[in-house]
């Protein structure tokens, strides 16, 4: 035995004679495969080593060799001999570095899936990869532990083909997904198998809110930080940002942790004061205490009015007074002892805390006790002697926010951020925008984004006729549209609106619901209704001669059953539209992007037809005209991006805008067509000088247009007069707003003209 | 007397807010019609019985629905073996005989449907029957009273400017946190305690309007749960059996709702 044992210690000198250096690790890795793997295996171990410094390379095979011992340890001594018997074959596919890749790869992957057969399985996934996107496998096996971390095998395997899919035979975008830098391969490994995304809950949890509060705070969620960083939800400025997913603890589900968290923050936002606590010279312990105990008071409170809070928060105090004595075990205990009525500590600062805490109880509605309690603690903790390392510290429990949005900071908070226990999370905040930014690159976005900054190219699309008063014709081919690219702004600004009104958007969407637009059948044989159906009047009045019982479903109606709309939105977005509104207090654009949003939103939902197009214009030559979104498109992502994009510039030559979307809509098959000008109310171009020029030529666009069969009303956003608006669109299709939360007052205005 | 099904005998229980019998009574002495605003359940129907108990007038109730047409007010000829033959309607008994008609969530009704009442709304007071070539001159004890939710979401069933401007109108809301308590353990039977939580709860779910939610619970589906209380059943499963489920079928609001309910108690 002894004598095979050193030839086949021979064999493996002999396979790396040329490396006369590597003769120490040799020894090493020997004595490791000896101890790992069992003696039978050990010749297949050389042999396979000997294979791959023939057919890989010899830096694959000492990669082998270091590696293949901790596999061993890990998955068994068979997961060894797969890895060997796959290495080559990966090699020949995928090049000699993936092979490489692969034994670096491996002892990791041993350690998670545990098994010889789950390890074999993910060589299987590997190749099956490497045989569709060569190119990836390596990036792929250096990221394979992250990802492995996050999903199971079977996940992963899905996670890796999906990512192949989506790439849709481009190796770039294979590349990227492999890299991580794709955030849907992020998002993909966020949602691992068991955890909870924000977003699947996120409705509901909002209302819950709601329900409580009767507040809706808008809620972000984080950008994806380091896998071994624990997040916490946080706010400022009203804003709620929470973990984009999160896998519950104990028995709690994700779910169960975001309503715990979000009921602790709204708590803060009841009864936490307005103003900040200022840092003044605290010492991070006393920080961390303050931000304790101020949690647990705005608990109190918040229990005092609903007591059913406590059940949500009390499965995640998993703290008891056992274990090692540290000050984060200690804040811990506390944080519990001063929320779970049936906790007894044995620790006397505990005690000390709870006693001082509930001695309060009658000015818990006052945060001045947080700072003073919680500087008190902190200076027995001090003097206690026991470590605090701002620096790892971490909020417990998990469904608490970080803090941050209690304390004031000075306006370099960059550089106090060492002093604090906020390294983490400022750098969370400092990777945000970053994070966006790669987001907007990976979105097909970024080839529009570009436009603004190179010469805008507009194309001309159409010639139109403009009507002069003053001669009482038509000047022909007058006014040149050309249609530009339009710009592209954040698509989350029009989610935001939405949230910003919920309840009127929820009016309208209703207002939109219920509106019968279609041509009025004519339902006979009814039971009810508005005039007798002559047919079955008569057969029942020969059923009645006959002396037969007559069906009592005599009567005719005309119902309008169904929705035949189409609708065309037109923004102007003319430089007077960055006027502000006096009343709103906002601008001209920013109403007239919600109206469009609230309208867009509740029409999406029924599944109307609409399109939305912006104008401005520059001289009769040069009318800009956006397609902002069309019938065909999809109101997604693009189309919001490009409507919160729009900006204000140049004049307002309505009439020529106004035939282009009017041509647009009268190719519609639609029973009723609906031109929506959304507007700040005057016609101008800096080529004319006589007002009433434009104001004449769009009222002859309208009624052009009407005699085409299309419907055209005007949304005026403008407090002051209507006079140019009932001009050209006559009073009764003109509504005048001031306020945003009017506009569902005043849509029923337009439906009862388009059902009348 | 023609109207003795629709008197009513017993005091119904009416909780007054604020003065708004003292209100309806100066409204009835000069027949002027009447609008309950307000939302669904907060005890619109309710007020108008106790009037109609008050002033001892019969009431006669149609609650109105989208298919309702004018002769389902007015009447209609019917066809019987020898022809047709007229039948009255509700609004037409109550003209003739002197009841208070109570119309109740007209904006349900069609437009043309809720016109017929224009000439009785006015110090003409009569009910033109047009098929019939009849004019129906209102009985003196004949009074209009309407409801109307105006949170009600249908735009094409809003009233008209013309209905509008003929009728005074009352505004009914949910009745204030301790008043309600008072009419839930009223009418439920049950501890003062126990109404209070469900008066909570019921705030819980009105906050929700808007958010998910057409209306938030009412009076009347607290009135229900707290019925079931009495019956010994638990504060949560009432609240599941009377509020949650009847008011949404969204799974994440009855989520949301559930939870919030839990929170309160």
């Amino acid at each position: 035995m002894a004598r095979s044992l050193s030839e086949q210690q021979q064999t493996l000198i002999a396979t790396f004679a040329d490396q006369p250096e590597i003769a120490g690790t040799l020894e090493l890795v020997w004595r490791q495969a000896r101890a790992s793997m069992p003696p039978g295996l050990l010749g297949d171990w050389v042999a396979g080593c000997r294979d791959i410094a023939a057919r890989v390379g010899s830096n694959a095979a000492i990669a082998f060799l270091r590696n293949s011992p901790l596999v061993a340890a890990a998955a068994g001594p068979q997961a060894v001999a797969e890895l060997a018997a796959q290495a080559p074959d990966l090699a020949e596919i995928a090049g000699g570095n993936a092979a490489l890749a692969l034994f670096l790869a491996a002892p990791h992957a041993a350690r998670r899936l545990g098994t010889p057969q789950s390890f074999a399985e993910w060589l299987r996934v590997i190749r099956r990869i490497a045989e569709t996107a060569p190119e990836s496998v390596g990036l792929l096996l250096e990221r394979s532990g992250r990802v492995l971390d996050s999903l199971d095998l079977r996940s992963f395997e899905t996670w890796a083909l999906g990512g192949i899919r989506a790439a849709e035979n481009d190796p770039e975008r294979r590349l990227r997904f492999f890299a991580l830098l794709d955030t849907q391969a992020l998002h993909a490994i966020e949602h691992g198998a068991d955890s909870v995304a924000f977003t699947d809950v996120e409705r509901e949890l909002k209302a819950f809110i709601a329900a409580l509060w009767h507040v809706t705070p808008p809620v972000r969620t984080l950008p994806a930080a380091g896998f071994d960083t624990p997040r916490r939800p946080c706010f400022s400025n009203g804003v709620i940002r929470v973990p984009q997913s999160s896998r519950g603890i104990d028995g709690q589900s994700g779910k169960d942790l975001f309503r715990a968290a979000l009921a602790h923050v709204l708590a803060h936002f009841q009864f936490s004061a307005s103003e900040k606590f200022p840092l003044g010279s605290l010492k991070p312990v006393q920080i961390a205490l303050v931000s304790l105990i101020e949690d647990a008071r705005v608990e109190q409170l918040a229990i005092g009015r609903f007591p059913g809070l406590r059940r949500f928060w009390l499965p995640f105090h998993l703290a008891d007074a056992s274990g090692v004595v540290t000050a984060p075990a200690l804040m811990a205990r506390l944080a519990r002892a001063l929320l779970d009525p049936t906790y007894f500590d044995t620790h006397a600062w505990v005690n000390k805390g709870r006693d001082l805490f509930f001695a309060e109880r009658v000015r818990w509605s006052d945060p001045a006790i947080s700072r003073s309690i919680g500087g008190l603690l902190g200076n027995d903790l001090g003097q206690m002697r026991v470590q605090f390392n701002p620096r790892t510290y971490v909020v417990e429990p998990a469904y608490r926010d970080d803090h941050q949005g209690l304390w004031d900071f000075p306006a370099a908070a960059g550089a106090t951020a060492e002093s604090l226990y906020e390294s983490v999370r400022f750098e969370q905040s400092e990777s945000e925008p970053a994070d966006r930014e790669r987001e907007a690159a990976g979105a097909p976005a970024n080839l529009a984004r570009l436009t603004p900054e190179e010469a805008e190219v507009g194309v001309p699309v159409a010639r139109y006729p403009e009507w002069d008063y003053l001669i009482s014709r038509d000047r022909g081919e007058w006014t040149t549209v050309l249609e530009y690219n339009p710009a592209d702004g954040r698509a989350e600004q029009i989610d935001d609106i939405l949230e910003r009104y919920p309840e009127t958007a929820y009016r309208i969407a209703a207002l939109v619901r219920a509106a019968k637009v279609s041509r009025p059948h004519r339902v006979r044989r009814q039971r009810e209704g508005d005039r007798l159906d002559l047919e079955a009047t008569i057969s029942a009045a020969i059923d009645l001669r006959a002396g037969l019982t007559p069906s009592p479903n005599v009567y005719a109606r005309l119902e309008r059953r169904w929705r035949d709309l189409a609708v065309l939105v037109l923004i102007d977005a003319s430089q007077s539209t960055n006027d502000i509104v006096k009343a709103a207090g906002r601008s001209v654009l920013e109403l007239e992007r919600d109206a469009t949003s609230l309208l867009a939103h509740a029409m999406d939902g029924m599944g109307d037809p609409f399109a939305i197009h912006a104008f401005c214009s520059d001289t009769r030559e040069d009318v800009h005209y956006y397609r902002l979104k069309d019938f065909d498109t999809l109101w997604g992502a693009l189309a919001k991006r490009r409507l919160a994009g729009v900006t204000g510039r140049f004049s307002t030559r309505m009439g020529a805008a106004l035939r282009h979307a009017g041509r647009d809509l009268a190719a519609c098959q639609s029973y009723r067509k609906l031109l929506l000008l959304v507007s700040d109310g005057e016609p101008s171009d800096v080529d004319i000088a006589d007002r009433r020029y434009l104001v004449e030529d769009a009222r002859r666009a309208v009624l052009s247009l009407q005699h085409q069969g299309i419907d055209l009303f005007c949304v005026g956003l403008d407090a002051g007069g209507d006079s140019y608006l009932t001009r050209i669109f006559g009073r009764s299709n003109v509504i005048q707003l001031d306020r945003i939360e009017r506009l569902p007052e005043k849509l029923p205005l337009l439906y009862f003209r388009l059902a009348g | 007397m023609e109207l003795d099904d629709f008197r009513i005998g017993e005091e119904p229980y009416y909780r007054p807010i604020g003065d708004e019998v003292r209100l309806f009574m100066a409204a009835y002495a000069e027949r002027m019609p009447i609008m309950l605003k307000g939302p669904t359940g907060c005890g619109k129907t309710r007020f108008v019985e106790y009037m109609a108990w008050k002033l001892e007038r019969p009431l006669v109730t149609v609650a109105c629905h989208e298919d309702m047409t004018a002769s389902d007010l007015v009447g209609r000829y019917l066809l019987d073996a020898q022809g047709t033959v007229w039948h009255d309607g509700p609004l037409t008994i109550a003209v003739r005989h002197g009841a208070i008609c109570y119309l109740d969530e007209i904006v349900e009704a069609r437009q043309d449907t809720t016109v017929v009442i224009h000439p009785l709304t006015d110090d003409r007071r009569v009910l033109p029957l047009e098929k019939r070539g009849e004019l129906v001159r209102a009985h003196p004890d004949f009074q209009l009273v309407i409801s109307y939710n105006p949170g009600y979401q249908s735009v094409l069933k809003d009233l008209k400017e013309s209905t509008k401007q003929r009728f005074g109108a009352m505004d009914f809301g949910y009745p204030p946190a301790a008043i309600e308590a008072e009419i839930v353990a009223h009418e439920a039977g049950i501890e003062p305690a126990v109404a209070d939580k469900l008066v909570a709860i019921g705030q819980r779910s009105r906050n929700l309007k808007g958010h998910g939610l057409d209306e938030g619970a009412s009076t009347r589906m607290l009135i229900q749960a707290g019925r079931l209380i009495a019956h010994g059943v638990s504060i949560e499963a009432a609240c599941q059996i009377a509020l949650v489920l009847p008011i949404t079928d969204d799974a994440d609001i009855r989520g949301a709702l559930t939870a919030a309910i839990t929170a309160s108690i």
